[in-house]
């Protein structure tokens, strides 16, 4: 019973600060993607007036100190301090160095207890004791042995620890605000697409779904999203002409158009119309796009890259591409996340069909996302013949059939790459488009369950 | 036996060689100095409280009672990372004869190798009755590989019994409980003295940490800093003077010989495990606990400090160290084992910026559409409300959006001297997107077509600069183009919610 009452007085002394002004306390929390958030505390503090030291425990177990900053009327920051040494036996034995303890054996056999006193010489990977005149390690021999501290020493703490030192230029109780950068919130968006096939339409919900690993709960915080990306851009990194390769761009075309959201910087802001508990550990969803009956293309692609030669048949990716803008498209901006498709069954059922990632989408673009492998529609591209021409010359015959199991036809986007330099199309079977210097383009239209062939001569030099 | 013998011999001859330098334990420092220097070799921006790679040069003033003869001197509780080698002392009245750091501290294993071959006490307790037995003899082995003992009853190892075994050793063993440095000095008569020991000590580090705060209409900023420094050691400095030193300093120093911080006993034999519970050992490089893995240091944000400007009370004062830069705290502060302290280092209004869209690619690679980088530019002089020195840290911008300040970014700042340009990276903009297409390509030739989008409600500068091949060349372009840094750049205006496209050929020679 007293040990239960003990726990009880220690826990509430934790806590005092957070109950005692709860009543008067706001939180708002913005979230970046990108595992970092920004608290804003407001709360009373009492000044005493002259120099002082507070002290804040129920913050984020995971606080980055140095971007803490405490606000109040008519006070004045003489300096801020972290400290991170914990208390754990092994702490509190290695600051009792030097000190008195009190060491406890207990008989093993009868029970019986032998209180001394010892000095802590060491605690170098075994806790060195002088006893009276003699030397011994503390519970080398594995007896029981119960060791008593006088006292916590100041400086370890239960968990790290914020003081910030003010000087307050009168006394009495006043708000405050300690804000903070911390990691271990964060958030990112998800999409649910439903495609309706007949009606070439697709109607998409956008889904934030906020984490909380930060080791602390915001209770009925202000919430607010921002949608940036921290890291910075490749592009701006020299590449020394190597390319890596690159994953098939989605956005096919950037949009113009400026959504009506409000902004911090470029970046836009969610916020959550109510208050909110985000719990430790918690993952939350909170919807913030509901567009229905966007018009949605489905087709099919297929990338060859140069002398890309195949002994089967390799299945086309299944894309789709649908527009952002506010005419004829989801009118608005999409934070980077992923990007969920599904279609409905014959039963009616909604059924998964694949998902892409999507970077931040400017309104009025047009996205072209691949959700997977088509199974009836299939490429397959040969190389038919090489011939030298001349001393750094080369022709090369390729051949592209298509294949298409379904009733209906379908128009595959064939895509060769790797036309370097002054490479040319010296025949074709059908009409090519050049997307850019490197890529000719071709629109298939492959009967329902048919076939259909493309022949192409490219005349390439090194 | 031969080599037992040899090692006996030695231990005994080493023990009654000098015999004459009484053993003087210096008191506590009376004052204490503490200049922390960043991690020479770390990027710029913030550190990681887990890997403080920077150091510290300590000094320490302690009165030292020194009687006649030879003495050794110990300053016990000097920083765990204390480099032995740098260490001067001053004030004794003759000169040091020798100094030392103590290599290996008080353990178990230590007494175990500083007893052996002298007698010790061995106790054995029987857990069924209670009684522990007392028996002298002496160690023949060090812990390292167990320990052998002999008594009276021969020859036997310790803890392979079975029953609860442990020594008790007699004192007097010369090993530290903590780091400590000694020196020999010699003196005629004898004298009390104030002593300064200085030495460099490893696991400290400092960075600034700014504070930029854009104003609403995004033309100027304020810009407020922190000194943060942090000492990792296990020592703390209390009422310390404290400064920090801007710069890069070169370092040579070698490895460290690492201090022997000893372990258990070993019970190596027919293995029963090992004995005691040990606290860690001070390690430098992982200071805190595996909570604390995921802090790294950076920027503060104090975006409503910047409000009630100069309510930071007390500010680093900065002077000129040769080529470095020093930073001191005015008054005395206790700088407390791993610890991280923040002390204001500066607070500037209304400078002036400009914020500039931006995009670096090879001039004749495509690339596929990718969000912008901005940056945040301004000059470090007196006429844009600077002209001081920035040393290096993390910036964090904020701004003002739902009649809150928010952050907008953060940044790695390098060492900036004044007169530089300063230029803070915003990140991407999602809302103007760059895409480079190739169009046409011949053996020498190149043509490519680059499209800025803006989704922006207002006009953007838009700085587009390309890396040529060697010997490549602009033939053509159908927008001026400048030059930076040796390369061309195209300085465009992107009109709100418009595109603009730029033409451009490059030349190169036949390869």
């Amino acid at each position: 019973m007293q040990t239960r009452f003990l726990y009880t007085g220690w826990v509430s002394w934790l806590l005092m600060g957070a109950a005692a002004s709860a009543a008067d306390r706001t939180l708002s929390v913005t979230i970046y993607p990108d595992d970092l958030a920004l608290v804003q505390d407001r709360r009373d503090l009492e000044i005493k007036g002259g120099r002082q030291r507070i002290e804040f425990q129920d913050i984020s177990a995971q606080i980055r100190p140095e971007t803490v900053s405490l606000t109040a009327s008519d006070i004045g920051i003489v300096e801020q301090n972290f400290d991170f040494d914990l208390l754990s036996p092994a702490k509190l034995m290695e600051k009792a160095v030097g000190r008195e303890i009190t060491i406890v054996r207990v008989n093993p056999a009868t029970g019986a207890e032998t209180r001394e006193q010892a000095q802590v010489l060491a605690t170098n990977g075994g806790v060195v004791l002088k006893i009276g005149q003699r030397i011994e390690v503390l519970r080398d021999d594995g007896l029981p042995v119960r060791v008593i501290f006088d006292k916590v020493p100041e400086n370890l703490r239960a968990r790290p620890t914020l003081s910030v030192t003010i000087i307050g230029a009168h006394a009495g109780t006043r708000p405050a605000t300690l804000s903070y950068l911390t990691p271990g919130l964060g958030w990112r968006a998800d999409y649910v697409a439903l495609f309706d096939e007949a009606d070439g339409a697709i109607d998409v919900q956008g889904w934030v779904t906020l984490s909380n690993s930060s080791g602390a709960t915001y209770a009925d915080a202000q919430t607010l999203l921002v949608a940036g990306s921290p890291s910075r851009i490749d592009a701006a990194k020299p590449q020394n002409y190597y390319r890596p390769p690159q994953p098939r761009p989605t956005l096919s075309q950037a949009g113009t158009e400026a959504g009506s959201r409000e902004r911090l910087g470029d970046f836009y802001l969610y916020p959550l119309s109510e208050r909110t508990t985000i719990a430790n550990l918690q993952t939350k969803q909170v919807s913030f796009l509901d567009v229905h009956h966007v018009p949605a293309a489905h087709g099919y692609e297929y990338r060859n890259h140069w002398l890309g030669t195949a002994d089967s048949a390799q299945s086309a990716k299944s894309v789709y591409s649908f527009s952002t803008s506010a005419h004829l498209g989801l009118g608005d901006q999409l934070p980077a996340g992923v990007l969920r498709f599904y279609m409905r069954d014959k039963r009616g059922d909604p059924q998964f069909i694949g998902e892409s990632r999507i970077d931040h989408t400017p309104m009025g673009s047009t996205l072209s996302l691949a959700t997977g492998d088509a199974f009836d529609v299939k490429v397959r591209a040969v190389v038919d013949k090489r011939m030298r021409r001349g001393a750094f010359e080369w022709q090369t015959d390729m051949r592209y059939e298509f294949t298409n199991a379904l009733p209906g036809a379908v128009v595959v986007r064939l895509l060769q790459e790797g036309l370097w330099g002054d490479s040319r199309i010296s025949a074709e079977s059908a009409k090519s488009t050049r997307r850019n210097a490197e890529t000719a383009e071709w629109a298939v239209t492959v009967p329902a369950n048919g076939k259909t062939e493309l022949t192409a001569s490219f005349d390439s030099r090194y | 036996m031969c080599g037992y013998s040899t090692w006996l011999f030695l231990a005994l001859g080493f023990a009654g060689a000098p015999a004459v330098a009484a053993e003087v334990v210096a008191e506590a420092p009376t004052d204490l100095a503490v200049t922390v220097y960043r991690a020479p070799y770390r990027r710029s921006g913030s550190f990681d409280l887990n890997r403080l790679n920077g150091f510290a040069l300590v000094s320490e003033t302690r009165v030292v009672r020194l009687p006649a003869g030879r003495s050794q001197v110990r300053f016990e509780g000097v920083a765990d990372g204390i480099e032995p080698a740098s260490a001067i002392v001053t004030g004794f009245p003759a000169g040091v004869i020798e100094k030392n750091r103590e290599g290996a501290l008080l353990s178990p294993s230590a007494l175990i190798a500083a007893t052996a071959g002298k007698s010790v006490t061995l106790l054995r307790s029987f857990k069924k009755t209670g009684k522990t037995e007392r028996l002298d003899g002496s160690i023949l082995s060090d812990a390292a590989g167990g320990v052998v003992f002999q008594t009276s009853q021969g020859i036997e190892a310790l803890r392979c019994s079975g029953l609860p075994e442990t020594f008790s050793f007699s004192p007097a063993t010369g090993l530290a409980a903590r780091p400590t440095l000694s020196v020999l000095v010699r003196t005629s008569v004898p004298v009390i003295r104030s002593v300064m020991l200085s030495y460099l000590a490893r696991g400290f580090d400092w960075s600034a940490d700014y504070i930029a705060t854009l104003s609403a209409d995004g033309r100027t900023m304020d810009l407020g800093a922190w000194v943060t420094l942090a000492n990792g050691n296990g020592v703390g400095f209390p009422a310390a003077h404290t400064q920090v030193v801007a710069g890069r300093v070169n370092r040579e120093s070698s490895e460290l010989l690492p201090i022997d911080a000893g372990g258990a006993i070993l019970a190596l034999c027919w293995p029963r495990g090992s004995t005691s519970d040990s606290p860690a050992v001070l390690q430098l490089s992982t200071l805190a606990d595996a909570r604390m893995a995921g802090i790294t240091l950076a920027a503060p944000m104090t975006a409503a400090l910047m409000q009630t400007a100069g309510m930071a009370l007390r500010q680093v004062e900065q002077e000129q160290l040769g080529d470095l830069k020093l930073y001191r705290v005015p008054e005395r502060t206790t700088l407390a084992s791993r610890q991280s302290k923040q002390v204001r280092l500066m607070d500037r209004a209304g400078i002036p910026v400009t914020l500039v869209y931006g995009g670096d690619f090879a001039a004749d690679t495509p690339a596929p559409t990718a969000p912008a980088s901005r940056l945040l530019r301004t000059k470090n002089d007196s006429a844009n409300h600077l002209g001081l020195p920035l040393p290096s840290g993390r910036v964090a911008v904020f701004a003002a959006a739902r009649g809150e300040i928010l952050l907008e970014h953060e940044a790695a700042m390098r060492d900036l001297a004044v007169g530089e340009e300063v230029e803070i990276d915003m990140g991407p903009s999602p809302d103007v997107q760059v895409a480079v297409t190739k169009e046409r390509s011949t053996k020498t030739d190149d043509s490519s077509r680059v499209d800025i989008s803006n989704a922006l409600g207002t006009d953007i500068q838009f700085e587009l600069q390309l890396r040529l091949r060697p010997g490549a060349h602009v033939v053509h372009a159908d927008h001026p183009a400048g030059a930076k840094n040796g390369r061309p750049i195209f300085r465009l205006r992107v009109p709100a919610n418009g595109t603009t496209i730029l033409h451009y050929q490059t030349r190169h020679p036949v390869s």
